[in-house]
């Protein structure tokens, strides 16, 4: 292997100049006494041997060159040289390494997330053949699948490996102490074997088990399993307590599965329901080898089209949609991480191209130096490798630094990011590296090219030559681009925080303050007796209201001001005329504490009642009454939902103000409220407090636990703080985005600063001329200014433009203002222009100090 | 002066060596040089400062070993050996030498 022999050569050179000295020695050696031999004394002797032998050195190096590697040895000689120049301006070095330390660490960080989050497969074997399976039916919002009919599919299609469904519920183990809040997953029939993952510990569910009236049995996961039994295997077996019931351990799921969701504990076979219109689960399901997702597509829709046939109601109205687990996974957040990974990489091109306008002004200053190597012999090649060699070197340690950078920064995303998915998976490895590295490459090639070509410029010309405006030109340029790049970036920061300055001065329709919100732990078997769950529910809100300080209390299936959906369609039980429009409304069950806990006004008629045995009240908001009564009132009117078995019709009570409900930045929509206090699995407690909301939780806890000992009370938080929760993403953008931003600014400005200089730098000599001839000081100042000004409008104009071209992928992200928003966008160009003002200020004036004598007497 | 004794033309170099590694003997350098020199009744002269790069060059190509030994004089010296690919180079070599002096001696009659 001669060349691994080469290479090897080249990181020894002492050595190999040892053996090529000995191997020399000898042959010296050896002709000196030949020569002897033939009579010469022992002094001329030796000197005729060397000189037979010739430049003693120069035969040394040639032979050495024949055992190393050239471009190695080469690189490795540019690199030395660079270093050792690097290291005579430690200021330059120092900066240039900190930009793009900077702008790769924060560009990996980004890319770390997209990688884990975006790019890599979900953690299960051949992800890509997992899916979600919805029934979609036009006349309800939510998509979960009966179990019944979830069980004709897995049976009927053909292009399946198995179909399954979960739904989760919080509950109470009750074998400590206290009990403890654990995260069931009800599975259907053959869960783990759509995952392909089976149990680390114990065994799957036996179809015994996954029977009705089976033997009951559990699943544990990783966590529950090392935080309840210490990783012990004994726990096979074990029995946990339940409030209404009890199961044995079969097995312990390993670390990595935490579907369906991150926290869940435990997995239990679900019971089986033989009614086509009770829906409960979230299907998912494994494709076989080789099927797509649009085979799968029409393979299901003719199995349901099958099941029409058979159950025309309710079957026939319902159809099933599919997608792949992962779209439906981070759909969420794809946009969002795709827009910083975007801004960040627009910043990592800034530092590169100040970097660049750096590395012009320093081989402008090294044009001697430049000039001197040439004219010892280097070519012009071997110059522009030694300054690649430099822009290298900066970009490697830069690389390097940005790594650490990264590493660091990941901790603190896997904090701020904690609701992204598999966001445990976001770590420090290979991938990040190759990655930083292709960084590093890219800012080799973009800080590369402008200094070389000037290099190759400046030796094009003859030394005496004045000096060429072409540097000027090209710094101009690239701090141009600077300043392009700062007000893309600007603009869209910008854009963010005029929307989220909207959404808060939103006025939600309701008052979040002073409510404290809560959950507590109950099954969906306690649904099935509802008078009873109603019972159990309004002694729950009897008993809050009775505690010292509480104002009102209500229960809510959902938060209200945070995103979400139930839109339903409707119908009347009065007779409505064919051409009133189909009464499509949000739906949601609330207590008649509702509307005084969250301070929603009543405009019309009464409040809601408690509901009786088939007599249900509701209320509806101000948008229903416009949209559908128009000119009329709904008061009295009764609604029904077709096909919704749980809600009987209900009499129309009373009209109540627009609330903001399914998110701040939504407007309000036809909204009915069915009084019902329902007390089911996710219910939540709102509880509006007089005074400070910090004493309230204990006294809630206790109170709970003195009429539910089996219940735990969980999630205990102010509304205000769950609705910002909710809008934590945006936030996040935001911040993240005006960093990226206010980072590019400085960098843009620190590069004009530099232009500016330079320019001054360069034009010394001219300048001392005119003002010898009399130019006056505020023309010179007014001349430079005017140079930034021209550099940083062309920036403008270009940013203005790309911002328009690429702010549209922000909206989406935006309410309240629009993505090409004028005020905005104007806004952002005074700014860049003043700042850009400041930052040429300073030079120009140094410009007008120069003293034209000194100067000229230098030059 | 007159080329009394001829300095190895450019490229014939690595041929002699070559050959004169044939034999299969390991020889150092001067070695090498003194059995050019005796085989070719002093007639050609090896330019002793081409040899060791040439040595070098034809190791790294792989047409010989080199090993450091003891002489008879006890001393030090780097050994070469031809390598069976070097004895196909040899082969190779010696085939383009024959064209090139049997071109150049019928060009040579021709003009005589």
């Amino acid at each position: 292997m001669a060349w691994i022999d080469r290479l090897w050569n080249v990181l020894r050179p002492a050595r190999l100049r040892r053996e090529l000295d000995r191997e020399l020695a000898f042959h010296l050696a050896e002709r000196t006494d030949a020569l002897e031999a033939e009579g010469y004394s022992a002094d001329e002797a030796s000197r005729v041997a060397r000189q037979r032998l010739g430049n003693y050195l120069l035969q040394r190096e040639r032979t050495r060159d024949e055992d190393v590697s050239q471009r190695v040895d080469n690189a490795l000689r540019n690199l030395r040289l660079a270093a050792r120049a690097l290291a005579r301006t430690p200021g330059f070095t120092v900066t240039v390494v900190a930009t793009l330390a900077l702008g790769i660490g924060a560009n990996s960080t980004v890319f770390s997330a997209i990688d884990a989050v975006l790019l890599r497969p979900l953690p299960f074997p051949n992800a890509d053949r997992l899916v979600t399976l919805a029934q979609i039916d036009r006349t309800a919002s939510q998509s979960f699948v009966a179990p019944v009919r979830l069980a004709d599919w897995d049976r009927m299609n053909s292009t399946f490996q198995a179909i399954s469904g979960y739904y989760t519920q919080d509950e109470s183990e009750v074998s400590g102490t206290f009990p403890e809040m654990v995260t069931r997953a009800f599975v259907a029939p053959r869960f783990l074997e759509v995952w392909g993952v089976a149990p680390v510990i114990g065994r799957n569910f036996s179809p015994a088990e996954e029977q009705n009236n089976g033997p009951p049995a559990v699943i544990i996961s990783d966590g529950l399993w090392r935080r309840r039994f210490h990783a012990d295997p004994r726990a096979i077996g074990a029995i946990l307590h339940f409030a209404h019931s009890s199961a044995p351990i079969v097995g312990v799921m390993p670390a990595s599965f935490r579907f369906p969701v991150r926290g869940v504990d435990l997995w239990s076979p679900s019971l089986f329901v033989n009614d086509r219109n009770i829906t409960w689960y979230t299907a998912v399901g494994r494709l076989r080898p080789g099927v797509t997702v649009d085979q799968a597509r029409a393979n299901l829709a003719s199995v349901q089209a099958e099941l029409g046939r058979e159950f025309p109601k309710p079957d026939g109205e319902i159809t099933c949609a599919i997608e792949p687990l992962k779209e439906a996974t981070i759909a969420g957040v794809r946009g969002s991480l795709w827009m910083v990974f975007g801004a960040v990489s627009l910043l990592l091109l800034i530092a590169c191209t100040n970097v660049a306008a750096l590395l012009l002004s320093r081989t402008a200053a090294r044009r001697q130096e430049i000039a001197l190597r040439v004219s010892m012999g280097a070519s012009r090649g071997s110059v522009a490798w030694l300054l690649l060699a430099e822009v290298s070197l900066l970009a490697l340690v830069g690389a390097v630094l940005g790594l650490g950078f990264a590493g660091a920064s990941l901790a603190l995303l896997r904090t701020v990011t904690r609701n992204l998915p598999h966001v445990a998976d976001i770590t420090l490895d290979w991938r990040l590296v190759l990655y930083s590295l292709a960084c590093a490459l890219v800012a080799i090639v973009v800080c590369g090219i402008a200094p070389v070509s000037q290099a190759n410029e400046e030796l094009a010309q003859s030394a005496r030559a004045t000096r060429s405006s072409g540097g000027r030109r090209a710094h101009a340029g690239l701090v141009g681009v600077q300043v392009a790049l700062a007000v893309t970036l600007l603009a869209g920061a910008a854009l963010l925080v005029r929307s989220f300055q909207a959404l808060t001065r939103v006025s939600p329709g309701f008052d979040p303050d002073s409510v404290l919100v809560f959950q507590m732990t109950s099954s969906w078997d306690e649904t099935a007796d509802p008078t009873k769950a109603q019972q159990r529910a309004d002694r729950i809100l009897e008993r809050l209201q009775s505690l010292p300080g509480i104002e009102a209390v209500a229960a809510t299936p959902s938060v209200p001001g945070i995103p979400s959906d139930y839109q339903t369609e409707l119908a009347t039980q009065e007779p409505r005329a064919a051409s009133e429009p189909k009464i499509i409304a949000q739906t949601r069950a609330v207590s008649p504490g509702y509307f005084a806990t969250l301070r929603i006004p009543l405009l019309a008629g009464d409040l809601c009642r408690e509901q009786g045995a088939g007599t249900w009240t509701m209320m509806v908001n101000r948008a229903f009454a416009n949209a559908y009564f128009a000119g009329s009132s709904p008061i009295g009117h009764h609604l029904l939902q077709p096909g919704n078995v749980y809600v009987p019709n209900s009499e129309v009570r009373g009209i109540v103000g627009d609330a903001r409900e399914m998110g701040l930045d939504r407007q309000p929509v036809p909204t009915v409220y069915w009084c019902a206090t329902l007390f089911q699995p996710g219910s939540h407690f709102l509880v509006r407090v007089r005074g400070d909301l910090g004493p309230v939780a204990p006294a809630i806890r206790a109170a709970i636990h003195e009429i539910e000992p089996i219940r735990s009370v969980y999630d205990v938080a102010p509304l205000a703080h769950q609705i910002a929760d909710a809008y934590a993403t945006n936030r996040l953008r935001m911040i993240l985005l005006s960093c990226f931003a206010s980072l590019a600014m400085l960098l843009a400005c620190v590069g004009l600063y530099g232009t500016i200089s330079y320019s001054v730098n360069v034009r010394r000599g001219e300048i001392g001329l005119r003002m010898a001839l009399g130019a006056v000081r505020e023309r010179i100042i007014r001349q430079f200014l005017s140079q930034g000004l021209v550099v940083s409008g062309l920036g403008c104009a270009v940013g203005i433009a790309l911002a328009l071209a690429l702010t549209r992928f922000l909206s989406g992200m935006l309410y309240g203002v629009s993505a090409t928003d004028p005020a905005t966008l104007a806004g952002v160009v005074v700014i860049v222009l003043l700042v850009s003002l400041i930052a040429s200020l300073v030079p120009a004036i140094r410009a007008s100090r120069v003293e034209p004598m000194q100067v000229l007497r230098g030059d | 002066m007159s080329a009394r004794k001829n300095d190895v033309l450019q490229g014939t170099l690595a041929l002699l060596v070559l050959r004169t590694l044939a034999s299969g003997k390991p020889m150092h350098g001067y070695a090498i040089t003194a059995h050019i020199q005796r085989r070719s009744d002093q007639l050609l002269r090896v330019e002793e400062g081409s040899l060791y790069p040439a040595l070098h060059r034809m190791e790294q190509e792989g047409w010989v070993r080199a090993e450091w030994g003891t002489t008879d004089k006890n001393r030090e010296a780097r050994f070469y050996t031809l390598t069976p690919k070097g004895r196909g180079q040899l082969a190779a070599e010696r085939e383009s030498w024959n064209r090139l002096t049997t071109g150049v001696a019928r060009v040579l009659r021709g003009m005589a």
